[in-house]
């Protein structure tokens, strides 16, 4: 106690000298509370202490001092607590409010408080600290008082406080704080100045409280977390805290652009963004900033110049208070695109010449259609004879003038023109023009480069080819349109002559475009076996009585539309369409279930045999005899029941061919027949080798015969017998004709004058009724 | 050196005056201070002082931000550059700093470079680098004040010191206190979040004040070729090393003219 008496007397001088009232000890404490170092070991009258009230900035608003000049004694200002006390507690002794708060301020547990005194020559000395002092050096109060600040408390390295204790207001700075046992706690200093800026109070805070540091410290284990989990994170990352400017890259995403962080953080990483990607990134980042999550492929370059694509996933990371940033993952996809990629060339590029396959030519055409002002030259190239190169030198060499000829094409288009392999030998060029004059140019340095001569196997081979050029035109609607356009032009190239260019002429466009109607209608009546078939009777003529000898099958289609399509409009079709092999089983098919239909319903009254005609095409159809061997099996019938009829300029088409098949058809027991003989050309050499059971004598050569030229059908019917074969008379109409063949030894007749085609009811009520002949007209 | 005994209340109390003949700016800085206040009410506020939109807009376009032309709102502006650096442009107007005629030689340079230096250091030292550059932008601050008060006795201090540590003990020596130091009084009286004023209070020692005083160091390397060199490792509390200077000085000059163009100081 006479510690506190000595320090009390020491302060109250102090505080005296400062100008206020050291007052004693407030008479309504006890002397219990007097028991320790403390403010309550002090009274301060209010009255007489010019109050210092802390502003909302935190800083200090003096009171306007109402001193009397002799420093005495001083008026509290209107904010003052004891002007608050004086007004609200109507009578009680306001510096019990002041002792309350002063007591309640000194107690503070967290903040140590000092009263110091500048000392001009030397260091502030300390008058008076509360118990939280004590706590932070581990020194007691009594100790402290009257020692220099600076053994204790000092401010930024090590320097003196005495540069902060400022008369105009309060300062605060970071210094140090040195305790009993040597250790020295960081911490921040307040200095309050005494209104007479005599005294100043020192407020010390540990420079991070508890709170603070446990706070800090979950705040870092979770920033730590955070941190590892997404530098460590095998996905390259990037954050940006602001804008563009990334805060952080993560290792992966440094490996990836194989560059340090440093480079990355900033703006840095944009200089590693493909510049073809830079705005799209760009734009992507102001949506996500603006709060929406994207997803984007973009490319980034790294240190090696190489190209990376990557899925961008942006997420926005917004900061309250602060501002708004975004979180972005990058997935390298580089080899994962490559790989789609190539599977992308093969699925669209030719293997053989590695030119686009039709799809891609597709795309690339629409592509172009797509501005409906972009001018746009399509050629259709057909190499000629390529066929022959194939079957003579073999598919291999084939091959190889494909790929030569891709490689001639490529290099002869403009840049952006297209060339496509259409399929086997057929070419597509598309060409970014709407000139004429430009595409002709094309097809004709493409027909220039394409005549250079080819060594295959030894062999010079002077490519050639027919090309068909159309312009994009208002009735282009599509790609499919344009192709099929430069086709038809290819086609009428073909037609004129081979190795020419043909810009599409309308009036043939039309008959072609109806034409391919009508093959795709003619298809489909394949499929859907519409084609009928009706019968035209061979008569014998060799008793009073004819005998029916055989019957020939006639095909018919009954277009839905068009009404019946004339036999040589659609065979023709079907041979350009590749559809001869599907017509041709058709009919032979159905006439064979014709006959064995008839021989169950008609009994000894059906016709003997069915002739079916061959078109020239499937001369060369090997398969041809399987096909025979295999309907006749199918519908049980005799081979010997079965006439194939071919005409002779087929048969002469490819003789070697033709002999070997029908060979083999004759072996088999199948009956063979020339039809239209006497219009061809036939090598009598070949005649004879023909494993042939019949002539047909031409229609016109019977016509000719009641005029009285009769020489033809005369040496035709005479050769015949001579080669100990039959011989038929078509086209028979009158009875002069009959009687003239008959004189010649002609004994089966064929046409209108005896029977006109009949369709399969008919036919069989005609079987029924005896075989009526019309003896035809007589004149 | 002499002491002088600066009124620092007087001084702040004339930013107040000054705040006056600048009210957006205040209320920008008051806007800010509220901890509920959003981009749009920032940019509503900021949309009345067409000078400062026009110089958030303009920063927010920069290349320093990589959103060149992009940005067309002031809202989306404000969110870009962040709400601090809307606050250090007020500040900046609301000193009167950026009309003064009479401020201490190679202000705005030094300005400037510390902007650059202090974003470019401020993810090492764990600090945003918008904030970082706005403690940067704010730190000279005081400097203008401490010239105000003592033009000429200043003006030897700037030309007889070398910047940085040096210039702060002279600064300390002759006013008390250096220049950042003062910003931060400045600062807390603006309510400025306590992390930036501690970063300038600290600027002479303690942790707080590694990235100013590293943002100093890198600073007075590129504007002073003179300047003696004080390693990076002590001064930034080894999270720079002087083997990471150079890539970071380029990064800094970089920054410092597309901030110039930007903010047109």
């Amino acid at each position: 106690m006479a510690d506190d008496r000595q320090r009390s007397d020491l302060l109250a001088e102090r505080v005296a000298a400062a100008g206020w009232t050291f007052v004693g000890v407030p008479e309504d404490l006890s002397p219990s509370d007097l028991s320790w170092d403390g403010p309550r070991s002090m009274g301060i009258d209010g009255g007489a202490y010019p109050w210092s009230g802390l502003t909302s900035n935190g800083g200090v608003r003096r009171s306007p001092p109402t001193t009397d000049g002799s420093g005495a004694r001083m008026t509290a200002s209107a904010t003052s607590p004891v002007d608050d006390a004086r007004s609200r507690t109507s009578g009680r002794e306001p510096r019990g409010v002041v002792a309350a708060v002063f007591h309640a301020a000194a107690a503070e547990p967290d903040v140590a408080l000092l009263v110091v005194e500048p000392d001009k020559a030397k260091e502030p000395i300390i008058l008076w600290t509360n118990p939280r002092t004590s706590e932070l050096l581990g020194v007691a109060s009594s100790d402290l008082v009257g020692e220099p600040l600076a053994q204790f408390v000092k401010g930024p390295d090590g320097v003196s406080l005495s540069t902060m204790l400022r008369r105009e207001r309060r300062m605060t700075t970071s210094g140090t704080a040195r305790t009993a046992v040597g250790e020295t706690v960081a911490c921040r200093v307040s200095a309050t100045p005494a209104p007479d800026g005599r005294l100043w109070t020192l407020q010390v805070h540990h420079a991070h409280s508890d709170l603070e540091l446990a706070l800090r410290a979950s705040a870092d284990a979770h920033e730590y977390r955070f941190k590892v989990l997404a530098e460590r994170s095998p996905v390259p990352t990037m954050m940006s805290e602001q804008g563009m400017r990334l805060g952080h890259a993560n290792d992966a995403l440094c490996a990836l652009l194989g560059v340090t962080a440093d480079k990355l953080v900033g703006t840095g990483w944009l200089d590693h963004a493909h510049r073809d990607d830079l705005e799209r990134i760009t734009q992507t980042v102001v949506a996500v900033l603006a709060g929406q999550e994207r997803e984007i492929q973009a490319r980034f370059v790294d240190a090696d110049r190489r190209i990376h694509y990557t899925d961008m996933r942006f997420t926005p990371l917004h900061t309250p208070g602060a501002g708004d940033g975004f979180m972005a993952t990058l997935e390298d996809v580089t080899e994962r695109r490559a790989f789609e990629e190539q599977l992308n060339f093969q699925a669209t590029h030719d293997s053989l010449t590695g030119l686009p396959r039709r799809s891609k030519l597709w795309d690339h055409i629409t592509a172009a259609m797509a501005d409906p002002a972009a001018g746009l030259a399509c050629m259709f190239l057909d190499l000629d004879n390529f066929k022959m190169v194939n079957d003579t030198l073999g598919h291999k060499a084939g091959d190889a003038l494909l790929v030569e000829i891709a490689h001639r094409l490529t290099g002869s288009l403009r840049p952006g023109d297209l060339v496509a392999r259409f399929g086997g030998d057929e070419f597509v060029v598309v060409c970014g023009t709407g000139s004429l004059d430009a595409a002709l140019e094309v097809a004709d340095r493409i027909m220039r480069v394409l005549s250079d001569p080819v060594v295959l196997d030894g062999v010079e081979i002077h490519p050639r080819g027919s090309i068909g050029v159309v312009l994009r035109g208002p009735d282009h609607h599509t790609a499919d349109d344009l192709i099929r356009d430069c086709d038809i032009a290819m086609y009428q190239a073909k037609s004129r002559g081979k190795g020419r260019i043909m810009v599409l002429d309308e009036g043939a466009r039309n008959a072609v475009r109806e034409s391919l109607t009508l093959v795709s209608d003619l298809r489909q009546a394949i499929d859907e076996r519409q084609i009928t078939l009706c019968y035209q009777p061979i008569m014998r003529y060799e008793g009073s009585t004819p005998v029916l000898a055989s019957v020939e099958a006639l095909a018919r289609w009954h277009h839905p539309e068009r009404g019946p399509i004339p036999a040589d409009v659609f065979v023709r079709l079907a041979e350009e369409h590749g559809l001869v092999h599907d017509l041709g089983e058709l009919v032979l098919d159905r006439a064979c279930e014709a006959l064995a239909e008839w021989q169950h319903v008609l009994g000894p009254l059906a016709p003997p045999r069915m002739n079916v005609n061959l078109s020239a095409l499937q001369m060369s159809d090997y398969l041809l005899v399987q096909t025979v061997k295999r309907t006749l099996r199918r519908r049980g019938l005799r081979p010997d029941q079965l006439c194939l009829e071919i005409t002779e300029s087929a048969l002469m088409k490819d003789p070697d061919a033709a002999s070997t098949i029908l060979t083999q058809l004759r072996e088999h027991g199948v009956q063979v027949a020339i039809d239209d003989f006497g219009t061809g050309y036939s090598s009598l050499a070949y005649l004879r080798k023909l494993p042939v059971n019949y002539l047909k004598v031409d229609r016109s050569f019977v016509a000719e015969l009641q005029d009285g030229h009769t020489a033809v059908a005369m040496a035709v019917i005479s050769l015949a017998h001579s080669l100990g074969i039959g011989v038929v008379a078509e086209g028979v109409e009158t009875a002069s004709q009959m009687q003239i063949l008959e004189s010649m030894d002609c004994s089966l007749l064929q046409g209108f004058g005896l029977s006109q085609p009949l369709d399969e009811p008919d036919f069989v009520d005609w079987c029924r009724s005896g075989c009526p002949v019309w003896e035809g007209d007589t004149s | 050196m002499t002491t002088v005994a600066l009124d620092i209340d007087r001084m702040l109390d004339s930013l107040d005056r000054m705040a006056s003949q600048r009210p957006v700016a205040a209320r920008i800085v008051a806007t800010i201070n509220k901890e509920s206040s959003g981009a749009a009410e920032l940019a509503g506020v900021l949309g009345a002082d067409v000078a400062l939109a026009a110089k958030v807009m303009k920063l927010a376009n920069s290349a320093y931000f990589g959103l060149s032309g992009k940005v067309t709102s002031l809202q989306f502006a404000v969110t870009v550059v962040g709400f601090n650096t809307v606050r250090s442009i007020a500040t900046v107007a609301l000193s009167g700093v950026d009309t003064a005629n009479a401020l201490p030689t190679g202000f705005w340079k030094t300005s400037m470079h510390l902007a650059a230096a202090s974003g470019t250091l401020g993810q090492q030292f764990r600090v945003r680098t918008a904030d970082a550059m706005c403690v940067g932008l704010l730190a000279q601050l005081g400097t203008a004040l401490l010239h105000q008060a003592d033009p000429q006795g200043y003006e030897r201090v700037v030309l007889t010191t070398d910047l940085g540590a040096e210039r702060f003990a002279a600064e300390s020596c002759r006013y008390g206190l250096c220049g950042p130091q003062l910003t931060a009084e400045a600062l807390q009286q603006w309510r400025f979040p306590a992390d930036m004023v501690e970063a300038l209070r600290a600027v002479q020692s303690g942790t707080e004040g590694a990235l100013v005083r590293t943002a100093y160091e890198l600073t007075a390397r590129l504007v002073h070729p003179g300047h003696r060199y004080i390693s990076l490792e002590r001064l930034s509390g080894n999270r720079i090393a002087e083997s990471q200077a150079v890539a970071k000085m380029a990064a800094i000059r970089a920054d410092v003219q597309e901030l110039r163009n930007a903010l047109g100081l």
